[in-house]
Formats: structure tokens, sequence, C-alpha cells
């Protein structure tokens, strides 16, 4: 397996060494924006140095918690937010050695599929500046493409690692929900969303996952498929190897039938059955008739969640708050009307709406019980395949302010990703090309607690293609 | 929708809508719930809504901030007295009170 780690470890001993990444860093991000904050030595006092990561520096979207960074969430209302304490996965990075050198872009409390929808304005593509990253967790896809840090923490609630890393031509693991502890990580739809690992090499994203991932008495909601892994502390889980399964001659799952993709993801996705078939693995045609209410129900229950997640914001406790209210009332109403953006507005109330009484019934209990339904055409599917190979987004990167990918657009193309969410499987984008300049991705999805399969084929796949260097990309300055 | 729903709704969400974005979002929420009701086609009956895709039951522990404090590696114990860090974030504060405009 690829692993290219060892160039990262010396970073923090070797002062001429950071001086020159530091260098590095700044000329990309003033053509990426990819960072909202980034400062390698200031959570060196929190890394042990020591361990399955040691030494390795890694960014982290910044609607996750770091002790001594900023959390804005990319939003107004959290602008001079510093996080008090850091999330479990993050801290068991930490104690596995690794070190966070900063916060990185991001659509609003992981609102979008563009970066667009940032306070701070949009991160753009290390391909081409003109290109979007993808969305949610496009400043840490943008970073790690361009060779900023080796991996990169995301936040994945309904493609937002996986669409971002297919745009930028890396690897982006959105684990079973559950895996990984979610205290720390700011609640935008909580029954959906999950942390997840962007990264240039298989092996990285697999040794990442494999320190963050375990139960966390922080984090009711979180599940481990064995015993061994129950533990209660914020150590990493065990570092107990992810042993490679024996994976050959596995049956692969893929769609055929119309699925509105541009020609680049439909030649992509041929790409992707021809290397499965090259690695001695054969193609088995399944159906998911579900697929087409994905969206639809993903967007009512994320809405709804957040419309209740994102009622905290209040500019009470902290937060940016308005200065010219004359009572309380009037003081919440005014600082959520300037603190949030379009996007953040228009999701709640329409999950504000869609919670409303009377309407109940006809939204948010009807899409949850879609979701009963599209997990029952995973446990269909799963029992006749091992995997399931499809397209990650209907296009490739699109342009900054494109007018066929609208708002409303880009939430229609979340029907790939969306369903990984709803199911609560794992699933992996990998890349699979670059077509006139842009790179195009792939995803494999596993039955819960997959990961090994998925990891197992990945690295299989990266033997015929790995994540291609965009221009630019270098580690001369090493 | 109708304004007078999309003003409702503004309400109950604490948000004040300008002319401007009231009728961008109007515009916006109509086009989204038309979509939300195609989910009308899906035959729900004796389906079971999915809270949850893997829990099965809530688990409980003490309503106690130091539960956890002695099962962490010493050396990198966690700070769980975050009470003073988290007034430092108040926008308004008088010894330890957070300043708010009169209620009355």
């Amino acid at each position: 397996m690829k692993d290219n780690t060892a160039f990262w470890t010396d970073i923090f001993s070797d002062p001429a060494k950071k001086e020159r990444y530091i260098r590095y860093v700044n000329d990309w991000e003033e053509k990426i924006h990819s960072f909202l904050e980034f400062d390698p030595d200031r959570t060196l006092p929190f890394s042990t140095g020591k361990g399955e990561l040691s030494g390795i520096p890694f960014a982290v979207k910044d609607n996750i918690a770091v002790e001594s960074f900023h959390l804005t969430c990319g939003s107004r209302i959290l602008e001079n937010l510093r996080s008090p304490y850091t999330a479990t996965a993050v801290k068991r990075l930490q104690l596995a050695g690794a070190v966070v050198v900063g916060k990185t872009n991001l659509d609003e409390f992981g609102m979008g599929s563009s970066n667009e929808n940032s306070a701070f304005g949009p991160a753009n593509n290390p391909w081409n500046v003109d290109l979007v990253p993808g969305g949610s967790s496009g400043g840490s896809a943008a970073a790690v493409a361009a060779g900023l840090v080796p991996f990169a923490l995301g936040s994945d609630t309904g493609g937002s690692v996986r669409q971002p890393a297919a745009f930028c031509g890396i690897y982006g693991l959105k684990p079973t929900y559950g895996y990984v502890s979610r205290y720390g990580l700011v609640a935008y739809a909580s029954s959906l969303e999950i942390i997840g690992v962007l990264a240039k090499e298989v092996s990285v994203m697999k040794r990442v996952f494999t320190c963050m991932r375990g139960m966390d008495p922080w984090d009711h909601s979180t599940v481990v498929p064995d015993e061994s892994l129950d533990h209660s502390t914020v150590a990493p889980a065990g570092i107990r190897e992810i042993s490679p399964i024996n994976a050959t001659a596995l049956r692969i799952g893929v769609l055929n039938e119309p699925m509105g993709l541009e020609p680049r993801v439909e030649s992509g996705y041929k790409t992707s059955m021809e290397m499965v078939k090259q690695l001695g693995h054969s193609l088995v045609e399944v159906e998911l008739p579900t697929l087409e209410y994905v969206v639809p129900a993903y967007y009512t229950i994320a809405t709804a969640e957040a419309s209740a997640n994102l009622a905290r914001y209040n500019g009470i406790r902290y937060g940016k708050r308005s200065e010219t209210a004359s009572n309380p009332e009037e003081l919440v109403r005014a600082t959520r009307s300037a603190g949030f953006g379009d996007e953040v507005k228009l999701r709640v109330l329409l999950g504000t709406y869609v919670l409303r009484s009377g309407f109940q019934d006809q939204y948010y209990v009807r899409a949850q019980k879609i979701r009963t339904a599209i997990r029952r055409d995973f446990d269909r599917i799963f029992s006749s395949v091992d995997v399931l190979l499809m397209p990650v987004y209907p296009t490739a990167a699109f342009s900054h302010g494109s007018d066929e990918m609208d708002p409303f657009q880009q939430k229609v193309a979340d029907k790939f990703t969306g369903t990984a969410n709803l199911a609560g499987v794992p699933a992996v984008s990998f890349p699979v090309s670059v077509e006139s300049g842009v790179p195009v991705g792939m995803q494999l999805l596993a039955p819960m607690f997959g990961e090994e399969i998925l990891f197992t084929l990945t690295s299989q796949l990266e033997t015929l293609f790995s994540s291609p260097d965009c221009p630019g990309y270098s580690q001369d300055w090493g | 929708m109708e304004k007078k729903e999309l003003h409702t709704t503004a309400e109950l969400a604490m948000l004040e809508l300008t002319q401007a974005e009231a009728e961008r979002f109007g515009n916006a929420v109509s086009q989204i719930l038309e979509y939300f009701d195609t989910m009308a086609a899906v035959d729900v009956e004796n389906l079971e809504p999915t809270t949850h895709a893997l829990a099965k039951e809530n688990r409980l522990r003490e309503d106690k901030p130091d539960i956890v404090e002695e099962t962490l590696l010493d050396q990198h114990s966690r700070c769980f007295d975050l009470k003073d860090a988290l007034l430092e974030q108040a926008p308004e504060v008088v010894d330890r009170f957070i300043i708010i405009p009169k209620v009355l």
C-alpha cells in the first residue's frame, strides 16, 4: 500500500523544514482559501507526539471542536467563538501522536455542496480555482489535494466528505453511523452525520479511522461491532489492526438504470466497473428502487433536525450578539437574522415547517418510514453482493456560481451520497480518472461495519489508479 | 407557500425576514416542498419510522460531570470543569451573570 507519511514526521522537529512548509501552505492559500485558521504550533502541547500517527500534521473542518482554535462553523453567528474543549475523534488522533495544524473552510454549518455558503468566502478547487472544491468539507478536500496536509477530518451528513473528495481527486471515508464519536462535532442533522476522513492514500485513511473509531461515553449514539472495542476511555480504540480481508472474487453490485450522469461521470462509472473486473471481481446488476426518494426524505429529516439543533444559537451565552435589541426576544431574532446566511435560514424555515403541528405525518414521519424502506433495499442488496459501486455525484467539480448547479439542483444531486447516511452504512469515495483536467470519483458502499472490505477493495483499486496530483502539487519543499 | 404561512414559520423559527428575503425564501421553500410531496407516492403502510440506524435502546449515565474523568489517561485528562471557559464566551458578563436586555 502507498504510504507517504514518513515525509511529514520531522516537520515539527526540523525548523527549516517547517518554515518551508508554512511558505508552501501560504502560497497555496492565496489561491484556494482552504483554511480558516492555520497555526502549526498552537496545538503541539495537546499531542503526545508518539504513537501510530506520530508527528503527522492534519487539518480539521471548522465544525469540529479543537481546543485553542476557533469553532466558527463557517458562520457569522459563531465568528468569535473559541472552543474550550476538543472533540473525542480529534483527541484520539492527538493521543496517537498527530498534530492539528488548522481549521478548514466549509459551507455554513455543513449546509451545502460547493463551499460557496461559507460566511468567510468560498474555498477553491486546487485543480482549477474557477471550480468549486465541493462541499460541505470543501476546505478539507482542497487542503489534502494541494498537499497541505496528508489527511483532514470532515463531517458527512449527506455526502459532505465523499463529494468534495471526488471533486478534488482524493479518498473520502464516511464511516458506519455511530462508529466514530460525534462529541465535539457541531450538530446539524444528528441522526445522519458522522466525522469522516479525507486523504490522498488509502493506508492513511485506514490508519486514521482505526485510531479515532470506538465507543465514547460522551456520545451515547456510538456503536461498535464487537466488544473488544467497547472501552470507555478517550484513548484510541485500539490500534488493533483491521485485518485486510481475503478479498478475491468479490461480488460488486452496480446500477443499470438512467441516472442523469454527465458524460465524464458516466464514463468514470464504466471505468470503475472495468477496474473491479480487472481485479478479478464480478459485477452483479442490482436495483435500488428507493433511490428517487432519497433526496426528499433526506432533506426532510436533515432540515427538521437542523431547525431543532440550530435553535440554540440565540446570542445569549456565546457567539456574536446583535447590539440593537431592547428586549430578549428581539435580541434572539435580531442575532439569528443577522448571523445566519441564506442557505441556513432556508433550511431552518423548511425544517420548522415540516415539524409544525398538522404537517408532521405528511413530511417528517413519512420521511422516516421511507428511510426504513431504503434500509430494507440495502438489506436485500447486501444479501446478494459484497459491496455496491455507485457514482458519488452526477457531475464533476462545477464552476463557481454555476447556473446549471443552482442551490436546488445541488440538493437534487445528493441522491447517491444521501443513501448511505439514511441507511447508516459506510461508504468510501475514490478517484477513477481525470477528464480534461478535472478529477472524477466513484463510491463503494458496504454493509454496517463493512469498513474492512472498503479499505481492502480501495487499496486494490489504488494499484490501478492512485490519487492524481493536481497541477502545482509538490513535495519538493521537503 | 402563502405569505402568511411563511411568516408564521419564520416567527416560530425566530427569524425576521425582510421583504426581499420573504420573496426569495417563499419561492425556494415552495419549490422544495413541492419536491417533498413526491414522497406521497411511496407506500409506507406497515413501515416503522427509522430514527437511528443501529441503536436499540437509550443509554444512560449518571448526571455527574466527573463520571468519565477517572478513566482518562492521566497525562492527557480533559478539563471537565469548563464553567469558567464557557462563561468567557458570553458576550456580556458581570460577576458570574450573563447580561441580557431588560425582560420587563
